[in-house]
């Protein structure tokens, strides 16, 4: 009889403590959270940016922000041309001459029969659309923005966004090292990075976390160094989905914005996920519309050792483009291409509208989103072999390839069409490139 | 005479019945507070008001939320709000309204103090006050609340939002509001909390009730295009309280402004974009030249004031007076050098 109350009295006390627990979690997780902080810190370094451009860029700016920069042509040579001799010089010829507007034609220059009167021309439109200078919203932050440290040597990893403006210079501000100038080196576009170099050594080094490490709803503290040099800022968040923007990513609700930019997305033992950069689904920088929205996106670092590598190198990596249309009636099996734009790969290798693709080295396509995903997170220069099933020709199945994928053009204006979203996990065991 | 002292009567009683007794429909029944942040919330709330100015202008928020700074009804707010003389009206935790006079604003700080007759308030006021040195101190990643009338949701004796978030940061950084610069120049506490229209003036506290910052509008900063929910200080509110509240004398502050001369001449082109602050000259015997700086030096940093263009060193430089001794930070080649300059007035020719 005693025990009765007591399980009563017990079950009406619980969603009470449970409910107190939670709330202070808060000021448990507060310690947590400033140790994590001290850990990654000294990795995240200030990024100055000088000089450079300033241009607005709208929703149908490039993919991928701006061009990389291209090696300047050198200048060339002029060759003295060979003196002529006034005599050999060819007569200038007399323009005919035409009745001025507005003049009323003379008497002798009415128009004779059978001579069509000519059309009143067509006042031009004004050229509304100027490249780069197109919509408002998105302006390119000047100043500083955030890295972080890659290798004790010098190495510094920071967010493609800060080259945005093409910086004359590029200084870094490592916390209790000093600030040293870099010397731009690598990118990858298609994840929104660029590496640095600085000459300095003995530099602190992260520990970072293999994507397959991260589990979605753990912690995730989006941190910057670009408001103060002294502490990093930090946004509070978790970890929201990972492997988006084709395996390249992790999505996290911490703000992200300019201000954090290049920083680390740390968990809480202080290791690093990845870096914050204004990557969106459509391909392109992201805009304000993203700014501090709850989603942003962190660049994994710790599956790409490779690509870094490429880019110490001194290599631009952009993504891959096969150049095929894929019909969105066709659910499958394989990949129905519906046009094959002209300088794309698919195009050289001989795929045709009508073909179906089947298989993407070895693996079966399952439908046109699978088959995207597929290569859509390879890049440029990669190579793939496919299975067609050509529309016209042989009935079996052939072997296509390998196909050198190119690299995805810059200046494409896709106004009207959706991307499709990147939402489609990867198949299990695929990390994407 | 009978109708009008009829009228005044049932005037008097509505008013009266307001701070007593709200009727059925306006009584919320509430449980005791029971975690830290509730108990946070429950204690501060009867010291931060609403504030209604004067309507007008469809551009700026004619509400916003105050703190109680004393008992003799002293209330601080930000002074960008419109707010009229004879029009500024204080509605207290209890839903009750007071009429308020505005004292003199501090347009540094842009904060402004009101004051309401402690006589016409039902019991005491209860005033909080900029904690110690030791007391205001906060970290990055330290979990606060913040509390306002964020778009005036609150009215009568309903209760002001609370947003909860972390501090961000501190910084002192290039801001500005509305395409003008910001005045004040100290550093700021950058919150995730949200700040909105109608929050502004309200105050940022630690989960313990340790009051560290009063909510300013939402800024730009200029360096990142982004909007920032942003706090003062409280504890640079200090010497403006101590000034209007207790009643004490500021030391004065220097009014004569003396240009400060560096003798470097900067590369710039007329008409073009300000570029970075490359060096073209250097006087003699002029701090720049005791620096060591040469031609086509590029000036980065003075103090931690980013120079990202010679427009920029210029602005930076007005900071300063005479005498003061600046840390140079210039890029020579691939080179990152520093140094201290101490700047000096223009020499009589």
């Amino acid at each position: 009889m005693i025990l009765r109350p007591a399980i009563v009295m017990s079950m009406l006390l619980l969603p009470l403590t449970a409910q107190q627990g939670n709330v202070d979690e808060f000021l448990k997780l507060e310690p947590v959270l400033q140790a994590a902080l001290k850990k990654a810190g000294p990795y995240v370094v200030t990024v100055e940016t000088f000089g450079g451009t300033r241009h607005v860029m709208g929703k149908d700016g490039p993919m991928d922000g701006p061009a990389p920069p291209k090696p300047r042509p050198k200048p060339k040579k002029v060759e003295p041309k060979p003196e002529k001799k006034p005599d050999e010089l060819p007569k200038p010829v007399k323009p005919a001459e035409k009745p001025k507007e507005g003049e009323k034609p003379k008497e002798g220059d009415k128009p004779k029969e059978g001579d069509k009167p000519e059309k009143p021309k067509k006042p031009k439109k004004p050229n509304k659309k100027k490249p780069g200078l197109v919509a408002s919203g998105f302006q390119q932050a000047q100043g500083k923005t955030s890295g972080i440290i890659l290798s004790s040597d010098g190495w510094i990893m920071i967010s493609r966004f800060a080259l945005n403006l093409d910086p004359t210079t590029i200084l870094i501000n490592v916390p209790n090292h000093g600030t040293y100038h870099a010397e731009r080196v690598g990118e990858d576009t298609s994840r929104g990075i660029a590496l640095v170099k600085i000459d300095a050594e003995g530099l602190p080094v992260p520990e970072f976390v293999h994507p397959k490490d991260v589990k979605v709803g753990q912690w995730a503290f989006a941190l910057g160094r670009t408001f103060a040099e002294q502490d990093p800022t930090v946004h509070l968040g978790i970890v929201s989905a990972k492997n988006r923007l084709f395996g390249r990513a992790l999505q996290i609700d911490a703000y992200t914005s300019p201000a954090n930019y290049g920083g680390a997305v740390v968990d809480i033992h202080g290791r690093v996920l990845g870096i914050s950069v204004p990557l969106s689904p459509s391909g392109r920088n992201a805009g304000v519309e993203w700014y501090d929205s709850g989603i942003g996106f962190a660049t994994t670092i710790g599956n790409i050792t490779d690509l870094v590598k490429r880019m110490q190198e001194g290599q631009i990596l952009q993504r891959a483009w096969l150049g095929v249309q894929l019909s969105t009636s066709h659910l499958g099996p394989g990949a129905k291409i519906t046009g094959t734009p002209k300088d794309g790969a698919a195009k050289e290798a001989g795929l045709r509208k009508g073909d179906i693709i089947l298989k993407v080295d070895g693996q079966d396509v399952l439908n046109g989103p699978h088959f995207q995903m597929l290569v859509s997170s390879r890049l440029g220069g990669d190579t793939c072999t496919l299975v067609v099933k050509k529309k016209r020709g042989e009935k079996a199945p052939i072997s296509v390839g390998p196909i050198t994928l190119k690299n995805a053009p810059w200046s494409e204006q896709r106004k009207g069409k959706e991307d499709l979203p990147a939402s489609f996990s990867l198949p299990e065991g695929e990390e994407g490139r | 005479m009978m109708r009008i002292a009829l009228t005044v009567t049932a005037l008097a009683t509505l008013l009266s019945a307001q701070t007593k007794d709200f009727g059925k429909y306006y009584s919320f029944d509430e449980r005791e507070p029971k975690t830290q942040v509730e108990r946070t919330i429950h204690g501060l709330l009867p010291s931060m008001v609403k504030i209604h100015g004067a309507s007008g202008l469809a551009t700026i928020t004619a509400y916003a939320t105050g703190i109680i700074v004393s008992d003799q009804g002293h209330i601080v707010t930000l002074d960008q709000i419109l707010l009229q003389k004879g029009r500024t009206r204080v509605v207290l935790w209890d839903g009750s309204v007071h009429d308020a006079t505005l004292l003199r604003a501090d347009d540094k700080l842009g904060v402004r103090l009101i004051k309401i007759d402690p006589k016409e308030v039902n019991g005491k006021l209860k005033a909080l006050w900029p904690p110690s040195e030791k007391q205001a101190k906060y970290r990055n990643g330290q979990f606060v609340v913040s509390l306002g009338n964020c778009f005036r949701l609150a009215e009568f004796s309903e209760k002001l939002s609370a947003t909860f978030g972390v501090v961000v940061g501190k910084a002192n950084t290039a801001l500005r509001y509305r395409m003008a610069d910001v005045k004040y120049d100290g550093d700021i506490i950058l919150t995730d909390a949200c700040n909105n229209p109608g929050h502004y003036g309200g105050g940022l506290f630690t989960l313990d009730g340790r009051w560290i910052g009063l909510n300013m509008k939402l800024l730009d900063s200029k360096e990142t295009n982004t909007m920032l929910s942003a706090a003062l200080p409280s504890r640079d509110l200090l010497p403006y309280l101590e000034e209007y509240v207790l009643g004490k004398k500021r030391e004065d502050v220097i009014k004569k402004v003396v240009p400060v001369w560096t003798g470097i001449t900067l590369f710039e082109q007329a008409g073009r974009k300000s570029p970075p602050a490359y060096v073209e000259r250097v006087k003699r015997g002029s701090p720049g030249r005791k620096l060591g700086l040469r031609i086509d030096d590029m000036i980065v940093r003075i103090d931690d004031f980013s120079i990202r263009s010679c427009k920029e060193l210029r602005s930076v430089l007005k900071k300063y007076k005479p005498g003061d001794t600046v840390k140079v930070m210039w890029k020579r080649g691939t080179k990152v050098m520093t140094g201290d300059m101490e700047l000096m007035e223009k020499p009589k020719r």
